[in-house]
């Protein structure tokens, strides 16, 4: 489904990704794991489109994904959490999560200047899936209150809720658990179980560990740009590479 | 009555004095210039309030809507309905041609770049002679179809009354669409819009287009209205008096451009009653102006920022909510 061949990207000279190879099979749950600065955002922002490769290609469904901008691999069915908040100020909850249904809709500005029937129709479609995927992370009760009100972690499912709407068929998620409370990263990793049960592709970035390794079918480990593991979470937990660069004091820790 | 009902009740109250104002006033082009620049300032709202970007250029936009409607009339005999129509197509087209490469730039590059286009327009309407070249252009013919010609000022009030409604319908309906929300977003969050689906250059060319066709509109009505095109009538200054009716109104809302666009043209009727008194050198009307429109922005940007709309609006809701609460507890008070 999604497979990545050689890619690279540079800041100022300094390689953010230097080469790398990753194969995301359908329904695949892919956690990728590795130290702070180790390039898994930026490896993130190339498969959406934030920014470009220096070298190499990504295919997603057969098609070559460098070329087309943004919005229209959205269109293709990936979606992202990014791993800040970005929210779309001065809009309600339920406003930024019907933004996520934009992928998959089509009316433009005309249509809905003069209010046209299939418009309507389309705006009642929105605001249903909308409404289905805040109550699918718990926030129902938020949904008329301007987004950027909220505290960090339900800041965090509403991006969640946003990505969910557009029925990605690729969903990217950026440390998703981050700043979250305990009972928080309980809920979240259910959601993440649930929707892979369903079917849905998912690469997810997690410096909780443990949490990847319950979740996920197939682990990449990324260090200084580069993969240096990638295997099922028992391979990567044993690979001693991992343990001296990464995991060390983290799975001693998990497994204490 | 229905909640819909209740909340559409200030709005036809508001309407009514609208239609009626013009009906005991004597001169009405005040009234006709304050309307329609509400029309421009609505469309700019829609760019600089919900698209989150900037316009210093809006005049630009007027000026070719009337030279639209000036030179297809004058040189090229087009029949003025047509000329009219023509008006804001010419302008939202110019402004999506410009849009192209001015919109890849962001804050103040972009202030820069649509003042650029203001200047340009600006000389060549001064310089070229088919655009009036200095001189203006005059001998527009009224408005009308075939030998139907309608004249007076009435007319003209009720028609900008008229295409003001119609603007802030169809915004109204823009914003709340699924159009409407790309737009909110990418003033919110470009990347995040973009990997929502929002084709954020796109959607900013195509509100930047809209504000244009108001803008266009607006110059060709005003062509009609005066009727004459010359650089001196549609003077640079106007997009500073857009954005400062924007601003002062309240940016990213629909009826503080309406307000904005009201309180700045009675302020400078004021100060125009003070600038005519006998004896005042005929500089010192423009030297007011400019003067009150740095005091008041200075002041509106220190003590609200959010423009007179939306501050003033929250405190009658808050009002309201607090009225609401002592009545509820009033009656559990009573029922405890
Ligand atoms: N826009 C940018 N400009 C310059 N350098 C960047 C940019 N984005 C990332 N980098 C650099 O690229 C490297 C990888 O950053 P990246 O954000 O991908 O790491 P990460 O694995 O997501 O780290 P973290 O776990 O802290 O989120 C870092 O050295 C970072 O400084
Ligand atoms: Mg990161």
């Amino acid at each position: 489904m999604l497979s990545i061949t050689a890619l690279s990207r540079s800041y100022g000279g300094v390689f953010a990704v230097r080469d790398v190879s990753l194969v995301v099979g359908q329904g695949e749950l892919r956690g990728i794991i590795g130290p702070n600065g180790a390039g898994k955002s930026t490896l993130m922002n190339l498969i959406s489109g934030q920014t470009q490769p220096l070298r190499g290609s990504i295919h997603f469904d057969g098609a070559r994904l460098e070329r087309i901008p943004t919005h229209r691999r959205a269109r293709l069915g990936i979606a992202i959490v990014f791993q800040g908040a970005r929210l779309f100020r001065g809009m309600t909850v339920l406003e930024n999560v019907m933004v996520g249904a934009t992928s998959i809709t089509q009316s433009g500005a005309f249509a809905a200047a003069l209010r046209l029937p299939a418009q309507r129709r389309e705006e009642h479609h929105i605001r249903e899936r909308a409404v289905a995927a805040l109550a699918r992370v718990g926030l129902s009760d938020w949904a008329d209150r301007p987004a950027d009100s909220l505290p960090l972690g339900q800041q965090r499912r509403v991006q969640v809720a946003r990505a969910l709407a557009g029925a990605p068929k690729l969903l990217l998620l950026d440390e998703p658990a981050s700043g979250l409370r305990a009972a928080e990263r309980r809920d979240l990793s259910d959601l993440i179980a649930q929707l892979h049960g369903e079917g849905m592709t998912i690469v997810l970035i997690e410096h909780d560990v443990a949490m990847v390794m319950k979740l996920a079918t197939r682990i990449a480990v990324l260090d200084l740009g580069q993969v240096i593991a990638d295997g099922t979470p028992e391979e990567v937990r044993s690979n001693q590479r991992v343990i001296d660069a990464y995991l060390g004091t983290e799975v001693s820790r998990a497994h204490s | 009555m229905n909640p819909s009902m209740k909340r559409a009740i200030p709005t036809a109250v508001v309407a009514l004095i609208a239609i009626l104002i013009p009906l005991f006033l004597n001169d009405k082009t005040v009234y006709v210039q304050t309307v329609l620049s509400a029309v421009v300032v609505v469309g700019l709202s829609l760019f600089m309030g919900y698209a989150g970007q900037a316009s210093l250029g809006q005049g630009a936009f007027v000026a070719v809507g009337a030279l639209t409607v000036a030179v297809s009339t004058v040189s090229f005999n087009v029949p003025p309905l047509i000329a009219l129509i023509a008006a804001p197509v010419t302008s939202a087209g110019l402004a999506y041609v410009l849009g192209l490469p001015l919109l890849r730039l962001r804050g103040h590059y972009l202030a820069f770049g649509t003042l650029a286009v203001l200047l340009l327009v600006g000389a060549l309407m001064g310089g070229v002679p088919i655009l009036g070249g200095g001189a203006g252009i005059v001998g527009i013919p009224s408005l009308g179809i075939g030998s139907l010609v309608v004249t007076g000022q009435l007319f003209f009030a009720y028609l900008a009354l008229a295409v003001l409604a119609v603007t802030m319908v169809v915004s109204r309906n823009v914003i709340s669409s699924r159009f409407g929300r790309g737009v909110r977003a990418v003033a919110g969050s470009e990347s995040a819009a973009a990997s929502s689906g929002v084709p954020v250059l796109r959607t900013k060319l195509a509100v930047f287009a809209l504000a244009g066709g108001c803008a266009g509109l607006v110059g060709g009505i005003t062509a009609f209205f005066i009727p004459y095109v010359s650089a001196e009538s549609f003077p640079p200054s106007m997009s500073f008096t857009y954005v400062i009716m924007a601003v002062i109104g309240g940016l990213g809302t629909l009826w503080g451009g309406v307000v904005g666009a009201v309180v700045v043209s009675v302020l400078v009727q004021a100060l125009n009653t003070i600038s005519n008194i006998p004896g005042t050198p005929p500089i010192v009307g423009l030297i007011l102006q400019y003067a009150a429109y740095a005091i008041i922005l200075i002041l509106f940007l220190l003590y609200m920022p959010r423009g007179l709309w939306p501050t003033v609006g929250d405190a009658v809701k808050r009002r309201l909510a607090k009225r609401v609460k002592r009545s509820q507890t009033d009656y559990s008070d009573q029922h405890a």
